[in-house]
């Protein structure tokens, strides 16, 4: 064979089709992207176990995951909304969706989820929290089903009954206290995200938070809910003296080593506290009522389609997630409850004694409060207000105000 | 020209030679400097002063990124006039100052001793050199995560070493406590930062003529007036820019007090640019975190301005 320069030149310009070749076969399998915020070794597993069965059931459509750290979730997605880089696919929790659909992070999908056959299946609470503006946003992937654990096996020992009020819930904590031997009733979060249950325990004082976009907070039930709930720290002192700064990892550490007896939380955290305390050592229960509304949340974890460009792949993908299979499985790795009640019914779940706090806080569970700016009061007025309370740099009262006076200018 | 004849109009390799030599005579000029900085200042242009105004225009503007209702439009002083009358402003300027002066000044004081340790000549100080330096090659994030871990009450390396000895009876949650959050927090700031004034000292205090301490040993100096009247006021240019850049970092970087505090307890270690953030991050109000980013860079102006000026180093 003669090569020539025209030969080189010629063979010079087709290398860069040819390698575009595989390239353009590779194209013909559509590609998308899912950001997400799971962290644990567990939720990884769950997840890659969900994304097999979607290669097994959709090998055209590759998916690509992408981990970003929860508290710089909302950062991301904001710069990823203003520079137009969106993700195509992403997971929202409930409380975010307002802000997230507020900036035009979300796109609409309410057409194609009403004709979507499973979207019967679901409860109308489940879509709330999908739903701003009669919209609907995503499709729900799994709830957090609020609960909390407790130590059998000291409760045993003091002859304690399981708590069902907060009153019961208070005495309990008390009897179990003794900080000479640094052990106490409660993991405390007043750290990074106790902001959560400050507005829980004002709901089940008898206060609302917004009504029908309005300021609805009752100041005097408030304040009683929040002087209870400080209590626990500054006047019983049946929580730990590092209670102001603990977030989840310390109060999870605290109750895996035996420093607390109780602590707040989700299912979602099961595997973890199975994986530190025997069966005989703890337990779970349903969230204490309070003197006026029996307050646990259910959060829904939806996905939701951030970009438009690709919506029949993105449909396809973060449907699956409510399939029995995927369902099951991501319950398995992660303990993380099917937020189809179809699915939850499933008896994986009814016949384990450990789920039955959950189960029975699905009955009456309630959404958290949404409304636009909720995210920003909560994290930057609630939490400090109620830390002040906390280190006894305000009363009750005064933190109420402010949470009040912010709550009034995040409505403006 | 035979050639050109040869192969038809050759009128490309004329016209390069026309530019080259169009290029020749401006290169003549007394322009010339200026045509050869344009393309840096085109990258100035694009990369600091465009987004720089545009932040300060931010601030005059209304920007919530949930509230797009309430549009993008021109609001003067809004933003500001809020800032002046919201309490939370005036308790992270105070902290803002209080962690500045606390970390820069502890970081000045242990980076001058450290690199006057190193800079004798013994066994071993070489590689004491380098490992000095291993804090500041950490990230922030990473530092922040390991203190946090270290100073925990629960499982705290450092509460029972404290306790081992008998300086404390019980753990302390040293971040849980107003008293304590930021003392603790600027602890680990300084460990962080302190190499950052020990490598700039180290490298002024090599330059230093020996001949000068000589002249001065001569003259009956001891150490100490051999430090104030030789070693000080050579350092004294590296130490102003030092400061400086260093204030400027720790104004700006809240990462360190996000980690180990987030701003808590009851915003008793809030800083000015963990407030912004905030605002930015948590509240989506792009308008008031530019306002308050806007008088961080006027404090730092005014600031680095004085600061430059009363200690003489220009004169110099």
């Amino acid at each position: 064979m003669k090569i020539d320069r025209r030969t080189v030149l010629g063979g010079l310009a087709a290398a860069p089709l040819a390698g575009l070749a595989p390239g353009r076969a590779f194209a013909q399998k559509a590609g998308i992207n899912y950001w997400h915020h799971f962290t644990s070794t567990t939720e990884f597993k769950g997840l890659e176990r969900v994304i097999a069965l979607f290669n097994q059931k959709y090998p055209d459509i590759a998916v690509t995951q992408e981990n970003i750290p929860n508290p710089e979730y909302m950062s991301k997605m904001t710069a990823a909304v203003v520079a137009n880089a969106r993700p195509d696919t992403c997971m929202v929790v409930a409380e975010r969706a307002s802000d997230l659909v507020a900036m035009g992070g979300l796109v609409d999908l309410t057409d194609r989820i009403k004709k979507w056959p499973r979207y019967g299946e679901y409860p109308d609470q489940a879509w709330a929290g999908a739903t701003v503006n009669g919209k609907i946003y995503g499709i729900p992937a799994f709830t957090f089903v609020d609960w909390m654990y407790y130590r059998k096996d000291w409760f045993a020992e003091k002859g304690i009954a399981p708590p069902k009020t907060y009153q019961e819930f208070l005495e309990a904590a008390i009897k179990v206290s003794d900080p000479s031997k640094n052990r106490y009733g409660l993991s405390l979060r007043g750290g990074a995200g106790g902001f959560k249950y400050v507005l829980d325990l004002i709901e089940a004082w008898g206060s609302p938070i917004v009504r029908d976009g309005k300021n609805a907070m009752d100041k005097k039930k408030a304040t009683e809910a929040v002087d209870f709930y400080a209590g626990i720290l500054t006047k019983h002192k049946a929580a730990p003296p590092s209670a102001p700064n603990d977030s989840y990892r310390q109060i999870m550490e605290a109750f895996k080593t035996g420093q607390t007896a109780m602590v707040w939380h989700h299912t979602g955290s099961l595997t973890e506290i199975q994986a530190a305390l025997k069966p005989d050592q703890f337990g779970t229960l349903p969230m204490p009522a309070g003197p006026a509304a029996h307050i646990a949340r259910l959060t829904y974890l939806f996905n939701g389609v951030s970009n438009p460009a690709k919506t029949d792949a993105d449909m396809q993908w973060i449907s699956f997630w409510a399939e029995p299979e995927p369902a099951i499985a991501f319950l398995e790795e992660t303990g993380y409850f099917p937020s189809s009640p179809k699915v939850a019914a499933d008896e994986r779940i009814t016949k384990n004694p450990l789920y039955t706090a959950a189960v029975e806080t699905t009955k009456f569970g309630r959404l958290p409060p949404t409304f636009v700016g909720v995210a920003g009061w909560s994290e930057t007025v609630v939490l400090p207000e109620f830390q002040k309370v906390l280190v006894g740099r305000a009363t009750a009262e005064q933190a109420v105000d402010a949470m009040m006076a912010g709550l009034d200018a995040a409505l403006k | 020209m035979t050639y050109e004849v040869a192969h038809g109009p050759a009128k490309t390799p004329r016209r390069a030679r026309g530019v080259l030599a169009r290029l020749a005579d401006v290169s003549e000029t007394r322009f010339w400097a200026y045509y050869l900085l344009l393309p840096s200042l085109v990258v100035i242009l694009a990369v600091v002063l465009y987004p720089t105004l545009w932040g300060i225009g931010l601030s005059f503007r209304e920007m919530r990124l949930n509230r797009l209702d309430l549009g993008t439009g021109f609001v003067g002083l809004k933003h500001y006039r809020a800032m002046i009358e919201d309490p939370v402003f005036w308790l992270a300027l105070r902290n803002t100052v209080v962690w500045t002066v606390g970390a820069a000044v502890g970081e000045l004081a242990l980076g001058l001793a450290a690199a006057l340790l190193l800079n004798r000549e013994l066994p071993g100080f070489r590689a004491a050199s380098v490992l000095i330096l291993l804090p500041w090659f950490l990230p922030n994030v990473v530092a922040g995560h390991m203190w946090a871990l270290m100073l925990d009450p629960r499982l705290g390396v450092i509460n029972d070493m404290l306790v081992r000895v008998g300086v404390l009876n019980v753990y302390k949650a040293w971040f849980a406590d107003p008293d304590t959050a930021l003392a603790s927090a600027l602890v680990v700031e300084v460990w962080h930062g302190f190499p950052f004034f020990a490598l700039l000292l180290l490298a002024g205090l090599k330059a230093i003529p020996n001949d000068l301490y000589e002249a001065a040993a001569i003259d009956g100096a001891g150490a100490v007036k051999q430090f104030r009247y030789v070693t000080w006021p050579q350092l004294r240019t590296i130490v102003v820019a030092a400061v400086v850049l260093r204030v400027i970092s720790l104004v700006n970087s809240p990462d360190i007090i996000l980690i180990l505090t987030g701003g808590g307890p009851g915003r008793s270690t809030l800083l000015l640019s963990l407030h912004a953030f905030l605002k930015v991050n948590k509240e989506f109000n792009f308008g008031y975190g530019s306002a308050i980013a806007v008088v961080l860079f006027v404090l730092l102006m005014g600031f680095s301005y004085l600061y430059v000026r009363l200690s003489n180093v220009m004169r110099d």
